[in-house]
């Protein structure tokens, strides 16, 4: 069994092989590796590339950051988001291109989870609300490269989570060993993301088990049961995830504080029904 | 409120949102009727989708299930996997009661533009 595991772990981190990650993703990573590099020079760097650039401009008007004004260049997206959350957005806008059509429900979802994000991440009174947005857009990564890696068995857990009406994430432990949780912590480390994604990408099921960034986790955690529960998009489980009541005492937040969270999503989600980051 | 393509738009619909340029800039300020000469205007200038008061399309099929009456059904279908816990029966209520509230400030809404 342990043999499979690691067999899998390396079928999956085959990440060089998908034919959407951009040259620029790593050069973009060692740049910023380099204490001496500057934010025009990753700015310029993504801008050469401009498919890319059109791609992560869309994402920073989409309604997910609701800013009043275009943002037109690389180097203006980079000041007011920073490095990190335009390097989540180049992930995911490359990563969810080639699913985009057979998967464009768990893009929408994932959509609507960085949404939830902010917002849950505002009322619980954090600063850099687009870094746990980035978080939730990240949060179901692991389910598109293991539909991508190993395509023959996420049939089967589609087909499992059908046949027995169970949770998506129980259905990848019992066919695959692991979820796509753990999936999102080799990704994570693969790619260099910062500590705070990585905690919010492996945990947002389990978020008791963040011991760096439990806020993070937390916040994520939330987002995706009301993601769930709005059902924005399709996460692969046509119903909400267990909210946990140790995220919301993490936070701060009692449950009549969401009334006030769900009263901005309503809005936002609704405007987010027809955003096509594809088109 | 209801987010519409402009295809669906018809004479009378009253905006709850400013139609606006990519830029911000407004083009026609919340709470106008819409006229057929506005719609075909706005269709000219290329703009894709309105947010119009009420809830004037039945959307069915098309994917957005918006109104909260309708939502209000879909919970104990998407709760079914919590029958038996205490706390998520609790958070269940806790959003049913929400929920009932919006969907009657929605109802009330819905009078006021067709009065």
């Amino acid at each position: 069994m342990q043999d499979l595991r690691v067999d899998k772990k390396g079928q999956i981190l085959a990440v060089k092989d998908l034919p959407t990650l951009p040259a620029v993703l790593d050069e973009v990573t060692k740049l910023i590796q380099d204490p001496s590099s500057s934010t025009e020079q990753v700015a310029a760097l993504i801008s050469q590339d401009q498919v890319l650039s059109a791609k992560v401009l869309k994402m920073v008007n989409s309604p997910i950051y609701g800013f009043p004004r275009r943002i037109s260049t690389i180097q203006h997206a980079l000041v007011l988001l920073g490095l990190n959350v335009i390097r989540g957005l180049i992930i995911s806008t490359s990563v969810f291109d080639v699913m985009a059509k057979n998967m464009v429900g768990l893009w929408e979802h994932s959509l609507g989870c960085a949404l939830a994000c902010s917002s849950v991440a505002k009322k619980a009174g954090f600063k850099d609300p687009e870094e746990y947005s980035v978080a939730g857009l990240l949060h179901d990564l692991g389910k598109v490269v293991i539909a991508l890696q190993l395509p023959e068995m996420k049939e089967e857990v589609d087909n499992l989570v059908q046949e027995k009406d169970m949770l998506y994430i129980d259905a990848e432990n019992e066919i695959l060993g692991f979820g796509h949780d753990r999936v999102n912590a080799w990704l994570a480390d693969h790619w260099n993301l910062p500590k705070n994604i990585r905690e919010g990408l492996a945990w947002h099921h389990r978020p008791r088990s963040a011991q760096l960034y439990p806020e993070m986790a937390c916040v994520v955690h939330v987002a995706d049961f009301l993601a769930r529960l709005y059902e924005t998009g399709n996460s692969g489980d046509d119903n909400v995830s267990y909210l946990r009541p140790y995220a919301l005492d993490t936070l701060k937040l009692e449950l009549n504080d969401l009334e006030q969270v769900m009263d901005e999503l309503g809005e936002q989600f609704m405007e987010l029904s027809s955003f096509r980051p594809d088109e | 409120m209801q987010k519409i393509p402009i295809s669906l738009a018809r004479e009378g619909m009253a905006l709850e949102k400013p139609v606006m340029r990519d830029n911000g800039m407004v083009l026609v300020g919340e709470g106008t009727k819409l006229t057929s000469a506005l719609i075909s205007r706005l269709e000219n200038m290329g703009i894709s989708s309105i947010v119009v008061k009420g809830e004037p399309v039945d959307m069915e099929g098309v994917g957005s299930s918006t109104t909260y009456a309708k939502r209000i059904e879909r919970l104990d279908h998407l709760f079914r996997l919590h029958e038996n816990d205490e706390w998520m029966q609790e958070v269940k209520e806790f959003i049913r009661g929400y929920y009932q509230a919006r969907a009657a400030a929605e109802a009330s809404a819905m009078q006021e533009t067709e009065s």
